[in-house]
């Protein structure tokens, strides 16, 4: 029974890609259904199932999308990475989608960074508990497709993602974006900060603080370049980003502590500059902090990550499907309920695909935000030169 | 002047004194942030605690990590005892090569060592996943190399004390063969560096996070950085609970060794 | 000898020749020398390796001396058998304690806002922060990775002061030696090339650590060697693999310098064990 459902599936993923029409599909299933026969011999049926496993689909269609849905059903497991539960809701997406799908999903190394997902797909190559899929920073995403580790696969929605969000060659697609926010604890900072120019004030001493350094985190990287925009630089110019940074450790504004849940409890971070998600989530997990969250008005910066399916991936079709999830409206909206903008924004909110009661509990000021400014690729490759040179020079004396 | 029962010298106190307050100041602010409560974040509530004792993967990373630290104790003693003996006893000229390879775990950093560890296995000698995919083979493999370096300088020192070949001597004279010797003349005059030793590796086993991490493996350091980087008063109570559970191990490896034997083999000088 | 050997070489020696030969490689595959001469060059990197060793060096001398000290002052007659174990066991708990949690223990005691620093603050008007004290400056550091490297040098060096034998020192007593004559001509030459070992191990130590560091100053107040190595292999910036093998490179070169220092010293220090 088996053999025939891959013969099936290779053949309406065919079909789908050469968009036959009726008559030609009818005579052909009659052809086929005549091969299948012949076919359905064990060794020829057994290689042919081998190479129908391993051709997953390039596009994901409605038509195929059953298909997908059975197929990794039998994979039975999907392997993620670098994926913690409170970050762009997350812990949310991956349980809705176990229990629609009835696929466990194992997440390894929660809090790695965009590094450690290349590297495990490398390093774990060919081991059944490999990474399937990535969520990488566009830097990581474009070392990846250069190293080759990921397939190509263009989800059912990928007209709709903005186009400088993904990849033309279905190598990578751009999940969802946030921008930076300037977050506080209410208890301890009594005058809430509004902008970066704010920040350098000295009743702010010694309680700003980041989410690890640019050096090597890509909240932090993001915080220099929001940091340029406030201070006259611009894209392409994130040395002023980094000045300000230098003016607020010199002014003891700014304390070299990475921010983390014990520092934002505890208040010895009192002011965290981060992604809104991030700084939206601490608001309900840490009631004690009183956390608030504004979005600086001198300096919005924004910044996506990057979905891609690994190319050797141990469970290829659940891979794809669990990219169809996230891209489904249902996916999209859970990373909004996380705070953290979907890709394809703008055309839920164009057909008011989401509902009401999602919007409703979400700050309106930060939802219907337009100003922030996105980075190419080469502004962030020139930007991280000027980081790794000045960033040690100017801020790495104590 | 024999009779009197020889009291603790009061430099000794100072010491003592000094050091506890430096390690337990610490451990005591970590309790008093544990204890608070999450919706107020004042004291004192238990909630963090039972967050993490409710959490069934705290106690499957927990068995995991304990067997695997006996697994590498009991590796890198059969390992490393007998060789230390031979070197000691009749190559001395090896001492610095052993010595140096002992250093040459803390040389390559952690992160390192694995991307080394899994570019070797898996590129060069395309190992097969029943090694690599067990944390029992692949992992112990690594960690009894992480240990390597305290083992050595715990037995080093140890035997370094004792007069190895005075005892051989007898112990060979005697008829004895060389396991005999091994077993019941020279380990338990190193019993104490073979225990510290054995200490060591639990806590290093206990508190290895890169190498598991990066391997994907999931162990009880991976439980707790996680939940360091996502949780703040389950954290405190986490890094409490891991390290009084440590300390009750080493208590109970320290109890199992002293029963073990009473004798002690003393060949001294001028007696 | 055989098993060990072939076990060290499985295990470690053929893994980090891997990276070794990596810090010669460049990105299209050949070999090169650019990678080296590239962090030679470069002031951050010289900086990093500077601050690393005078880290370490400061922690691996003053956690010998604090280590050996306590450990003398639990293991000497007169002090009860519990102390010893417990100061023991607990030095093996500590000697692995390290990163996020180790970092935050000291924040919560002597951050902003740690307890004794509003201690210091409340009973002698004093606050650190303004005096130039920080946890995250090189002090500081210094100040938390003791935490680990004094339960180290404990551990070590305790079954050496083990081979003290009691009967030594009452004998030297007997003949009219001083405590100060016993150290000299007994205690030190028979302890030092224990002594010299531990500190070697302290200073790796120290050098290698990264977590504990790396959560102190946010990758920025301290430049250090093993959080330039993250930031190249591991971070979500940067990669930069081949940098970040050559500075590992550089740190083996720093321990094996150690070494060649250690060997000559050990020597000449081994000829008064016996």
């Amino acid at each position: 029974m088996e053999d025939f459902q891959e013969q099936e599936y290779e053949f309406l993923r065919r079909l789908d890609e050469e968009r036959f029409g009726r008559s030609t599909l009818l005579k052909r299933g009659l052809a086929t259904a005549a091969g299948l026969t012949i076919i359905s011999l064990p060794e020829v049926a057994l290689a042919a199932r081998a190479k129908a496993l391993a051709d997953p689909p390039i596009r994901g269609t409605r038509q195929n999308l059953k298909a997908i849905v059975a197929a990794a059903r039998k994979e039975g497991r999907l392997n993620v990475i670098a994926l913690p539960p409170d970050w762009a809701n997350y812990g949310e997406i991956i349980s809705t989608f176990t229990k629609k799908y009835g696929i466990p999903i194992t997440s390894d190394n929660p809090n790695g960074s965009s590094a450690e997902e290349n590297q495990a797909v490398v390093s774990l190559k060919g081991d059944p508990r490999a990474p399937d899929v990535v969520d990488v920073s566009p830097t990581f995403a474009v070392a990846g497709t250069a190293s080759g580790l990921y397939a190509r696969y263009y989800v059912r929605n990928y007209a709709s993602v903005p186009r400088s969000m993904k990849d033309t060659r279905g190598l990578w697609t751009g999940d969802y974006y946030g921008s930076v926010t300037i977050g506080y604890n209410a208890n301890v900072v009594k005058t809430p900060p509004k902008s970066f120019a704010d920040l350098l004030k000295p009743i702010y001493k010694n309680q700003v603080a980041m989410n690890g350094s640019p050096l090597t985190s890509g909240s932090a990287q993001a915080g220099v370049f929001a940091a340029a925009l406030a201070n006259g630089g611009s894209l392409s110019n994130v040395g002023p980003g980094v000045d300000w940074f230098a003016k607020a450790r010199a002014a003891g504004n700014y304390i070299p502590v990475e921010t983390t849940p014990q520092t934002v409890a505890s208040g010895q971070t009192p002011i965290s500059i981060d992604w809104d998600y991030n700084n939206f989530a601490y608001v309900k997990e840490f009631p004690s902090a009183n956390w608030k969250v504004v979005i600086p008005s001198d300096g919005q910066y924004g910044a996506h990550y990057c979905q891609a399916v690994s190319a050797t991936a141990p469970h290829p079709w659940a891979a794809r499907l669990w990219q169809e999830f996230l891209f489904s409206d249902q996916g999209q909206i859970l990373y909004l309920k996380g705070f953290a903008h979907p890709a394809r924004f703008t055309d839920l909110v164009a057909r008011k695909a989401i509902p009401k009661s999602v919007t409703s509990a979400l700050p309106a000021a930060w939802l219907n935000s337009k100003g922030a400014k996105f980075a190419s690729l080469g502004q962030q490759a020139k930007a991280k030169v000027v980081i790794n040179t000045e960033w040690p020079a100017k801020l790495g004396k104590s | 002047m024999r009779l009197r029962k020889p009291q603790i010298a009061p430099s000794a106190v100072v010491w003592l004194v000094l050091g506890a307050v430096y390690f337990l100041v610490p451990l005591i602010a970590t309790l008093l942030f544990s204890l608070k409560d999450p919706q107020t974040g004042k004291c004192c509530s238990l909630s963090a605690y039972g967050f993490i004792l409710h959490d069934p993967e705290f106690w499957s990373t927990i068995k995991v990590s304990f067997r695997l630290a006996l697994e590498t104790i009991v590796v890198g003693l059969l390992l490393f005892v007998p060789t230390i003996y031979w070197v000691h006893l009749k190559l001395p000229r090896l001492r610095p090569v052993v010595g140096f390879l002992a250093l040459v775990p803390f040389v390559v950093p952690p992160i390192i060592l694995v991307v080394g560890l899994l570019e070797f296995y898996k590129d060069t000698l395309d190992a097969p996943f029943w090694f690599l995919g067990k944390p029992d083979l692949f992992l112990v493999g690594a960690y009894v190399i992480l240990a390597f370096p305290y083992i050595y300088f715990s037995l080093d020192a140890g035997f370094r004390a004792i007069d190895v070949h005075t005892l051989t001597e007898a112990s060979r004279n005697l008829g004895a063969s060389w396991p005999t010797t091994l077993g019941r003349v020279i380990l338990p005059n190193i019993r104490a560096a073979a225990l510290s030793g054995a200490f060591l590796t639990l806590a290093i086993v206990m508190g290895e996070f890169t190498i598991a991490s990066l391997s994907a493996f999931h162990t009880f350091p991976t439980y707790l950085q996680y939940i360091n980087e996502s949780q703040a008063y389950p954290a405190a109570a986490a890094t409490l609970l891991s390290f009084g559970i440590t300390w009750l191990a080493m208590l109970s490896i320290l109890l199992v060794g002293r029963r073990g034997g009473q004798r002690t083999v003393r060949v001294g000088i001028g007696r | 000898m055989v098993p060990f050997f072939a076990y060290a070489a499985m295990f470690l020696i053929l893994p980090a020749a891997t990276v070794m030969i990596g810090a010669f490689q460049s990105a299209d595959g050949g070999y090169t020398l650019d990678n080296i001469t590239g962090i030679v060059k470069t002031e951050n990197i010289r900086d990093a390796y500077w601050e690393s060793i005078r880290i370490s060096l400061t922690t691996a001398l003053l956690g010998g001396l604090f280590g050996l000290m306590i450990a003398y002052a639990a293991i000497r007659k007169g002090t009860p058998n519990w102390v010893r174990s417990a100061y023991g066991t607990f030095s093996g708990v500590a000697a692995n304690f390290g990163g996020i949690p180790l970092a935050f223990a000291f924040i919560a005691t002597l951050g902003t806002i740690g307890i004794v620093t509003q201690l210091i603050q409340n009973v002698f008007g004093i606050n650190i922060y303004q005096h130039g004290f920080a946890i995250w400056s090189r002090r500081g550091v210094e100040l938390v990775y003791l935490y680990f490297q004094i339960p180290l040098m404990f551990l070590v060096i305790a079954p050496a002061i083990d081979g003290l034998r009691a009967e030594w020192s009452e004998a030297s007593a007997n003949l009219g030696a001083s405590r100060w004559q016993y150290w000299r001509h007994i205690g030190m030459p028979v302890l030092f090339p224990s002594i010299l070992g531990a500190v070697i191990l302290l200073f790796g130590n120290s050098f290698a650590a990264y977590a504990t560091a790396y959560s102190l100053t946010s990758g920025t107040a301290l430049p250090l060697v093993p959080i330039l190595i993250g930031n190249d292999l591991s971070g979500n910036v940067f990669s930069n693999p081949h940098e970040g093998h050559a500075l590992a490179f550089g740190m083996f070169v720093v321990l094996a310098a150690m070494m060649l220092f250690y060997i000559p010293l050990q020597r000449r220090a081994s000829r008064w064990a016996k």
